[in-house]
């Protein structure tokens, strides 16, 4: 009989290895922190993907497991970013609907908002003596976070910390969104959403859709369209800016 | 569900092809974006599983990037040093960023129609 049963002892060595851990640790501190964003008719404050964020952190380093453990099990949600971009083709496609001559000064408004949100973060961080790491996260911190990620490994910096920068950007933008509004008096609703898509890209877009639906579609859109400039653009702008 | 997945997964794969090939300075995703979005233009409308499908995902895309986000912890001292420095730059960032977008379309929305 070689062919013997596994034991069930190994049986549990499988299930309880790391890559299971890890994904169940993922998945639960997010449903987690979804549900406590639910009950707080969803305050950006209480973003779910900082809660996971940050019980996922306390947890491996209470246990002691180094991240490059804990990444092995939770790469299978990280692959699906890839997958996420390209579906925004679908919320940009419905903003095309009802664009009626908007393009132009959306198209517009997202490069030059863009292009602010690169300058002000990269010469902050760079003149109050910032390393380079830090610095070169800076550069895709306004745009989705599928798409950062991309555009920091294109031109090589940390995608880590372009990913956090992004996060933290997200719900910075959506608190302070509608105070920035209120004082600049900008009323239509489009308008406003197209702002918040820029600037605070997918936490944005949940809180404008929140509040009003002709919003949300623009920022969904203006989210979309700002992320596929900045991919295009950003790799050749720093090509030139570092030669 | 899954038809829908199926449909974004072949734009995808088609965008890392070209990506690999032709123009390697644009991530693959972002190609397949732009794929299903002319895709999307010919046909004149988005079906139904594929809608499903891009909707699940807009609404938790944030989990998507837990797995990136918990690596900074690897940057915790680092981060720590430059706290000052990083949370302004982050903050007057967003803000400006925000206020010059929308600034941008009002007054150009002034100057093209009289209100």
């Amino acid at each position: 009989m070689t062919n013997d049963r596994l034991p069930i002892s190994e049986i549990w060595v499988y299930l309880s290895g790391d890559p299971l851990f890890a994904l169940v640790l993922t998945l639960a501190t997010y449903q987690l922190g979804y549900m406590i964003y639910v009950k707080v008719n969803r305050h950006p404050v209480f973003s779910p993907v900082a809660i996971s964020v940050l019980l996922v952190t306390c947890i491996i380093s209470f246990m002691d497991m180094p991240y490059q453990k804990y990444f092995e099990g939770a790469q299978f949600v990280h692959f699906l970013l890839g997958t996420a971009t390209v579906a925004l083709a679908v919320p940009i496609y419905r903003g095309f609907n009802d664009l009626k001559g908007k393009l132009f000064p959306i198209t517009l408004a997202l490069t030059i908002g863009s292009a602010v949100s690169i300058f002000v973060g990269v010469m902050i961080a760079k003149s109050m003596g910032a390393g380079s790491t830090i610095v070169g996260s800076m550069y895709a911190k306004s745009v989705t976070a599928p798409i950062a990620m991309g555009i920091a490994e294109r031109i090589h910096v940390s995608p880590t910390l372009t990913a956090v920068f992004t996060v933290i950007t997200g719900m910075l933008g959506s608190i302070l969104a509608p105070y920035i509004f209120n004082a600049l008096n900008i009323q239509h609703w489009w308008m406003r959403g197209t702002a918040i898509g820029v600037g605070a890209h997918g936490l944005g877009i949940t809180r404008a859709f929140s509040i009003n639906d002709e919003a949300g579609t623009y920022a969904s859109m203006a989210m979309g369209l700002n992320g596929v400039l900045s991919a295009v653009l950003l790799p050749f702008i720093i090509g030139y800016i570092r030669t | 569900m899954i038809d829908g997945l199926v449909q974004i997964l072949i734009w995808q794969g088609m965008g890392e092809l070209i990506s690999k090939f032709f123009i390697p300075d644009i991530p693959g995703p972002v190609i397949g974006l732009l794929l299903l979005l002319g895709f999307l233009v010919i046909k004149g409308e988005v079906n139904q599983p594929l809608g499903m499908v891009a909707d699940t995902f807009r609404q938790h895309l944030g989990l998507l990037f837990v797995p990136a986000s918990v690596g900074v912890v690897l940057f915790l001292p680092d981060l720590k040093t430059h706290g000052l420095a990083v949370t302004l730059a982050l903050l007057v960032s967003v803000v400006l960023t925000i206020a010059v977008t929308a600034l941008v379309l009002k007054f150009f929305w002034k100057a093209t129609h009289d209100e």
